[in-house]
């Protein structure tokens, strides 16, 4: 018999060189601002990361993020294994086995791509590999649609991954950092989504800010899984197990969502000190302070949500906006401390949940359920269908969403508890 | 700067005359596929997997898609492998053995891992590599990643009770392609010639065929799979007890007269020359000689010995030997009786859920 080293710790790893082409690139974007979009900005968040392996199937619209990382491969920019997988299933499979050697990978999709590789979510997730994906929404089929939904994403909330929406490119790249020093985090290894609304976000410029690589090393450490695939010291991923084992290994992956929820505090904080920029832990709270009505949003629509709160705050209504940043975990004592004192909530779904409790989406289960636990008076809830299939949400149907909260607080109680936007009076 | 990628070459058992099939002095001592697995008595795959890893040695990962060698051998907290192993999901073989080769590249180029390269290989069964996965593996092939690639054949879905695959060969049964009147064959379709496919359709990868019969052909191709830099396929041909119903200290016996009979080629394709290199077998004989040791062929009436007869003596012309008459003539079903009346013939399987 061979003798295998078993006491030994995982071997340390470095971190990651970069190229030569890759310290001047960088050192050259330090500082500045650049105009892109949202699905440009993954890709540099994912060059400052300097991933290991990128692997790629295309579907539109998240498309452009890896056709922005091949380039930086092909300049010698970005020194990655960059992977053509057979699809999506397979894509997500090959970085699943990359972050379990050791190696930081990325990988996303959009729309039906991320349903097809559905079995993976919950694989990687279990076997607590921080892989990250960037999903560009798109709607599911049928029909053929290009335009952006949030579905495609929700499907896989309940999967163990870490997911949350960017509502800007800036935001986007800010995202994908702290997604990974997140997951990565030895309190945590879980692996991250990080969702930008198609086309709104992934297709329309915005400035972002480059930092210098030191401030993204200093942010993000190098990627340590303690127990990966190495000869040095063996390891077996994934046996089968009794059916009493299950349960142990489930709540070690719930405990671990719920030990994320501090960690995303401490890194958001953490980023703040070192990029200057500060974002709320979990839930933007907008013009709440007296509001008697509230829009709760996800993702990209908030822009305009927040333009229409200005405008009917000017017309003497009480509004205010909670959006959230982070859907899983979901934030509830964040979500109720925003809302605490509101009379009626309106969400907006932005995506579809057929035959849910809700009659309408997936969102407002999270947020009512939510709710349900605050001390004191609950808010009334009802679901608000808008932006599916891409369509904007204009200033006009926020006016309406609010018209209906308004009432529902006159009457003491919802018309529905889901309101199609666009196809009622 | 880039750090170079250090690859392992492993050293080649030498064969006598072809092949010594029972003398094997240098034998590596190391197991990596120690004892504590749960697998029948005379497990094909078992055996299989056992010469692979000692061909492989300790600087090595492992990767295996479900199927019966992931549940049979991977009990939580008592797993057989003293090198890194993981289960991938069935379809998974190929993609995520891709992630591990590439991880290891980048991590070794960009001074994250120390080297030398690992290395790389995962065992996937006949379900996983030639149904629900062979996607996956053609699309690591066609990328020529530096990993080995292999099916373990036991010619149908064991773990889930003996269903068939496309490698089930004709007239097989299994639970999904009973006997019956109306269907008396039981499996109709000829199978799916896998390493065939692998070859023709990846030219520039190192394809082989081999069998749990010839452990020092097994060990060399696993090694030249390896050592080949760039991505190889090897598909062993490995009896499964349960699902064939045959005596279990068979196993060795049937991966020889598989062989014999014409119905497994042996061969070598090498990506350099473009050509198939094949084994001629010593001895040649009827299909009968085979078939009859096993349960899962005994309702064949003399035309489906015929047929499968046919096949065989294809395989021979392509494989570059001579058929002899006298195996000509067997193509006759007149020639034939049924399966169940042939001398030492198995009992025949009659059953259902196995």
């Amino acid at each position: 018999m061979t003798s295998v080293p078993v006491d030994a710790g995982p071997p340390r790893l470095q971190r990651a060189i970069r190229t030569p082409e890759g310290e001047t690139f960088l050192r050259g974007l330090a500082g500045t601002r650049v105009r892109q979009n949202g699905c440009a900005a993954a890709a540099y968040a994912a060059l400052y990361a300097n991933v290991d392996v990128i692997t790629a199937y295309p579907i539109r619209p998240y498309t452009a993020i890896m056709m922005n990382l091949a380039q930086f491969v092909a300049d010698g920019i970005l020194d990655a294994e960059y992977l053509h997988a057979d699809g999506e299933h397979s894509q997500f499979s090959a970085a699943f086995g990359a972050g379990s050697c050791g190696a930081r990978a990325y990988t996303g999709s959009s729309g039906v791509g991320v349903t097809y590789g559905y079995e993976m979510y919950s694989i990687i997730s279990g076997a607590r590999i921080p892989i990250q994906m960037a999903i560009a929404d798109r709607t599911l089929d049928p029909p053929g649609d290009f335009g952006s939904e949030h579905t495609d994403a929700l499907c896989t909330r309940d999967m163990g991954w870490l997911m949350g929406w960017a509502a800007t490119p800036q935001e986007v790249f800010d995202k994908s950092l702290l997604a990974y020093a997140i997951g990565e985090d030895p309190r945590v290894l879980l692996p991250q989504m990080v969702v930008q609304d198609g086309y709104f976000v992934s297709h329309i410029a915005g400035e972002v800010e480059m930092p210098a690589a030191a401030q993204v090393d200093e942010f993000l450490p190098p990627y340590q899984l303690p127990f990966p695939l190495d000869p040095r010291r063996p390891v077996s991923h994934g046996p089968q197990i009794h059916p009493e084992q299950g349960p142990p290994l489930q709540l070690e992956r719930a405990r671990a969502m719920e030990d994320a929820i501090p960690v995303i505090r401490e890194k958001t904080d953490e980023f703040a000190r070192v990029f200057g920029r500060r974002y709320p832990h979990f839930v933007e709270s907008y013009r709440l302070e007296d509001a008697d009505i509230a829009l709760v949003i996800s993702g990209g629509h908030a822009v305009t949500c927040r333009a229409a709160v200005n405008r009917m705050r000017a017309q003497g209504i009480k509004i205010g906006m909670a959006r959230l940043l982070w859907v899983r975990p979901f934030p509830g004592d964040d979500l109720r401390e925003a809302l605490a004192g509101v009379r009626a909530v309106g969400v907006v779904e932005t995506n579809l949940g057929l035959g849910g409790a809700s009659y309408g989406g997936i969102l407002s289960l999270d947020v009512t359920t939510a709710l349900y636990h605050l001390d004191g008076p609950r808010p009334l809830v009802t679901s608000f269908m808008a932006g599916l299939g891409g369509e904007t949400v204009p200033m006009a149907e926020f006016d309406w969403m609010a018209g209906k909260l308004g009432q529902a607080v006159e009457r003491g109680r919802v018309e529905k508890a889901a309101h199609w936007v666009g196809f009622e009076d | 700067m880039t750090h170079q990628v250090v690859r392992q070459t492993l050293p080649l058992l030498a064969e006598e005359d072809g092949r010594d099939l029972y003398y094997l002095p240098d034998l590596p001592e190391e197991d990596p596929y120690a004892a504590g697995h749960r697998t029948c008595a005379g497990c094909g795959p078992a055996i299989q997997y056992r010469w692979v890893l000692k061909a492989a040695g300790q600087d090595t990962v492992v990767a295996g898609p479900t199927g019966c060698m992931y549940v049979a051998n991977s009990t939580y907290l008592c797993t057989p492998y003293t090198v890194p192993w993981a289960h991938t999901p069935i379809a998974s073989g190929g993609s995520f053995t891709s992630g591990v080769a590439a991880g290891y590249e980048a991590m070794i180029r960009k001074g994250r891992y120390p080297g030398p390269y690992p290395n790389i290989l995962v065992m996937a069964g006949d379900g996983s590599a030639a149904d629900i996965g062979i996607g996956s593996i053609s699309g690591a092939l066609y990328r020529d990643h530096d990993a080995l690639f292999v099916c373990y054949d036991n010619e149908c879905y064991a773990n889930t009770g003996i269903q068939t695959s496309p490698t089930t060969p004709y007239a097989g049964m299994t639970t999904f392609t009973p006997y019956g009147k109306a269907i008396p064959e039981g499996k109709k379709l000829p199978p799916k010639n896998l390493a065939r496919m692998m070859a023709e359709g990846h030219p520039h990868c190192y394809v082989a065929t081999t069998t749990v019969g010839y452990p020092v052909d097994l060990i060399n191709k696993t090694r030249k799979g390896l050592n080949h830099v760039g991505a190889a396929f090897l598909h062993c041909y490995t009896p499964c007890q349960k699902g064939w119903v045959y005596q279990t200290s068979m196993t060795v016996e049937l991966g020889r007269r598989v062989v014999e009979s014409g119905l497994w080629p042996v061969w070598e394709y090498d990506p350099g020359e473009r050509a198939y290199r094949y084994f001629h077998p010593p001895v040649q004989r009827p299909v009968t000689d085979y078939l009859a040791m096993q349960g899962r062929f005994g309702h064949m009436l003399p035309e489906h010995v015929a047929r499968t007869q046919a096949g065989a003596n294809r395989n021979w012309e392509l494989i570059g030997m001579d058929v002899p008459q006298a195996l000509r003539d067997l193509e006759d079903p007149a020639r034939h009786q049924r399966l169940a009346d042939e001398e030492y013939s198995m009992p025949v399987n009659r059953g259902i859920g196995a």
